[in-house]
């Protein structure tokens, strides 16, 4: 091991040399380790965007289906029959191991009795399509009430409220044991208004001319962004009550009872949506029922974190490799500048490999300290370029996602409801009718998310992969260099 | 001990051969000086038998063994030491461990005995405060005097010297070939100089002149 003294008090005699190669490797690995730190952040965002963001697989009535029905229909008195989900069904589909939970939604319209409605500017009374198309298949009725009434398994787990959109200000929100009760939710705007608080009771009356008495167990309250809509009253987000599905279900009728508009699953893997798909359909009847993915949040967060990763990944790639050229290059010049050294080793009777594993030795010697300031640099390097890339992906991803929306905003699934006015569906139903109210939303969130997402800690791991980078690096450009004293003639350099 | 047989040497042609069938020997205990006009080919014959270059023709023999066969790697390492006229110390290393280190790659009896390098160092005027300091802080004569005692401490039985005194003034140059008598004489060592000065090629015991591509042996005339 007499290569490794040689190589210590070489490193310790030339100070000069080991202190400007110190600074070229803590360079090089510096970029190296904000590459790998953006990259490893990056799959650990793409991870936790899995958790967080989520995405939703919604079994509804086959519309696409139903239309084609409607119009080879013969008969001159066309009506649209959409089929109505069966609970037991969606219940089997739940099952699943692919799913997290599960919302069973049921929207129909209904008058106020014991209290007044918010009313809008301009309301327009022949417009049937309830929030999300929902009232359309209340197909029971011709009139509409000026109230939504939203019936879902649970508020939690309806968009609206799980993307923080809409937030119970008072009481609590409906659970799934609230199923067969009179329980509701109302908005913060409407119990205002009337007087109304948590554990007040209030009278609505269903389309038909049935009276129900409902009893208000929280209040909530919907973002300022989502009440600027105009049209009619139910479509006010103020106007929307959220009930059990069965509740729904009792308003629009007793042959609904067991049925649902729709079952949105909320999946617990994002990535899983297309075999999920694929099971849900084999339990249903694809020609009555539809089953459509929704898993834009987690897609508008994936996109820019495939974008980062893959550049960071250049980054790495890049620098190790142009760092190997340019220290290859400076140690060959060494080597060149050392050559009577290498000549008297060799005429001493040194092996060759010694001689490149001193080489290898100071330059390792050198790694270690270039490895402590590139842990402690890199991790602001790397900061700073996550800041850029994220701000950079997010903006190019929220310009893309607005096109798109804006271009499928006039799809003509009826509505026209500002999000989450149709209750548990709304990310469904936002996606295809509403416009791109949703997927900007879906869009602000993930930039948000994904800010604090793209942490560039420096850990043990990273280190440990940085040393990893910074050894091939050397021991390359060792070996590109050390072509010339495999070449080396000691009579050549000694005497002449 | 060392023998070189029908050795010859040339660059590009073998016309132009420096010398062919060259047979001498060299016994231990000896001083040759090996003298010849500048570009006659004794630094090449000196790197022949030092295992830094091959022949072009016929082998050198260590004891009997062509060196060829003991690697020359090998030979270098345990057989051969040698001296250069521009001393070739490790100039990021002091004098100490600049002999420390040949002790250690040559594997000499004595490797990593820092107080026998010391002893070493201090029978030839430098003292250990001298031989701590970096070599490149010594004069030329204490240089080539340590790069002696590098060639000593490595227990090679064959020391070769190219110039040894060629950048010495008058009484290093004594000093210097007085070091190499005593690595004959007292050690038992086979010690070959290349010189072009008559006056290190009259203090050794035999002279080899190299003239018209003929080696000569000649008796030395001990002053």
């Amino acid at each position: 091991m007499n290569f490794m003294n040689r190589a210590f008090l070489n490193v310790k005699a030339k100070k000069g040399r080991t202190l400007l190669l110190t600074l070229v490797l803590s360079a090089i690995l510096m970029f190296v380790l904000a590459g790998i730190l953006i990259q490893n952040a990056a799959t650990t965002a793409a991870e936790n965007a899995k958790e967080s963001a989520g995405a939703t697989v919604t079994l509804s009535a086959n519309r696409e289906n139903a239309f084609k029905k409607l119009n080879s229909s013969s008969s001159k008195s066309k009506k649209l029959s959409l089929a109505s989900v069966s609970v037991k069904t969606a219940k089997k589909i739940a099952s699943s191991s692919y799913i997290k939970s599960y919302n069973i939604t049921t929207s129909t319209t209904a008058n106020a009795k014991s209290f007044d409605a918010i009313e809008t500017s301009s309301s327009n009374s022949s417009m049937s399509g309830g929030p999300g198309g929902k009232s359309n298949s209340s197909s029971s009725s011709n009139s509409t009430g000026d109230l939504t009434i939203s019936g879902v398994s649970a508020t939690s787990t309806v968009s609206s409220f799980s993307s923080g959109s809409y937030k119970i200000t008072s009481g609590r929100g409906i659970r799934s044991s609230d199923a067969g009760t009179n329980n509701v939710v109302i908005e913060k705007e409407l119990a205002k208004e009337n007087n109304i608080s948590v554990g007040s009771t209030i009278k609505i009356k269903s389309t038909s001319g049935t009276k129900y008495t409902l009893k208000v167990v929280g209040i909530y309250k919907a973002s300022s962004t989502s009440s600027t809509s105009t049209g009619t009253m139910q479509s006010d987000p103020s106007n929307t009550l959220y009930t059990a599905y069965t509740f729904a279900n009792k308003l629009k009728g007793s042959k609904y009872s067991g049925t649902a508009d729709s079952v949105v699953f909320n999946l617990s893997n994002p990535a899983k949506a297309n075999k999920f798909i694929k099971y849900a359909k084999s339990l249903i009847n694809t020609n009555k029922f539809s089953v459509s993915k929704d898993d834009s949040t987690y897609q508008s967060m994936l996109t820019p974190l495939n974008n980062i990763k893959s550049f960071a990944n250049k980054i790495v790639w890049l620098v190790a490799i142009a760092g190997t050229i340019i220290l290859a290059l400076i140690i060959i010049l060494m080597i060149r500048e050392r050559r009577y050294e290498i000549g008297v080793l060799l005429s001493l009777g040194e092996k060759r490999w010694k001689v490149i594993a001193q080489f290898f030795a100071e330059m390792f010697m050198i790694m270690i300290v270039s490895l402590v300031i590139a842990g402690i640099g890199g991790k602001f390097v790397g900061s700073a370029l996550s800041k850029q890339l994220v701000s950079q992906q997010t903006t190019t991803t929220a310009t893309t996602t607005s096109t798109t929306g804006n271009s499928t905003g006039g799809a003509p699934s009826g509505g026209g409801a500002p999000s989450g006015g149709g209750g548990g569906n709304s990310a469904p139903s936002g996606k295809s009718g509403g416009g791109n109210m949703m997927t900007t939303a879906a869009s602000s969130t993930s930039s948000s998310q994904l800010s604090s997402q793209l942490s560039t800690d420096v850990d043990i791991l990273s280190l440990a992969e940085l040393g990893g980078f910074g050894l091939s690096i050397i021991f390359l450009s060792i070996m590109l260099a050390s072509i010339g004293i495999m070449r080396l003639e000691p009579k050549k350099i000694l005497i002449s | 001990m060392l023998e070189t047989k029908d050795i010859g040497y040339w660059y590009d042609h073998q016309a132009n051969a420096l010398y062919r069938n060259v047979n001498l020997q060299f016994a231990e205990g000896k001083t040759y000086a090996i003298v010849g006009s500048s570009g006659s080919g004794k630094t090449t014959f000196l790197s022949l038998i030092a295992g830094l270059d091959k022949p072009s023709e016929g082998e050198v023999l260590y004891n009997g063994r062509a060196i060829n066969k003991i690697g020359l790697t090998n030979y270098r390492n345990k057989y051969v030491s040698i001296v250069f006229q521009s001393y070739n110390l490790f100039t990021y290393m002091s004098a100490l461990d600049n002999v420390l280190t040949a002790m250690a790659i040559t594997n000499s009896q004595h490797k990593g005995d820092k107080e026998y390098a010391i002893d070493m160092l201090s029978k030839i005027g430098i003292d250990q405060d001298m031989a701590k300091k970096n070599v490149q802080r010594l004069s030329g004569g204490q240089q080539q005097r340590v790069a002696i005692v590098r060639a000593m401490c490595c227990d090679a039985k064959v020391v070769v010297a190219d110039e040894p005194t060629g950048n010495l003034d008058e009484t290093n140059t004594r000093e210097t070939i007085e070091l190499f008598q005593e690595l004959a004489h007292a050690q038992g060592k086979c010690v070959i100089i290349v010189t072009h000065e008559p006056e290190v090629a009259k203090m050794c015991d035999e002279t080899i002149e190299l003239k018209n591509k003929e080696f000569t042996t000649k008796s030395a005339i001990k002053a």
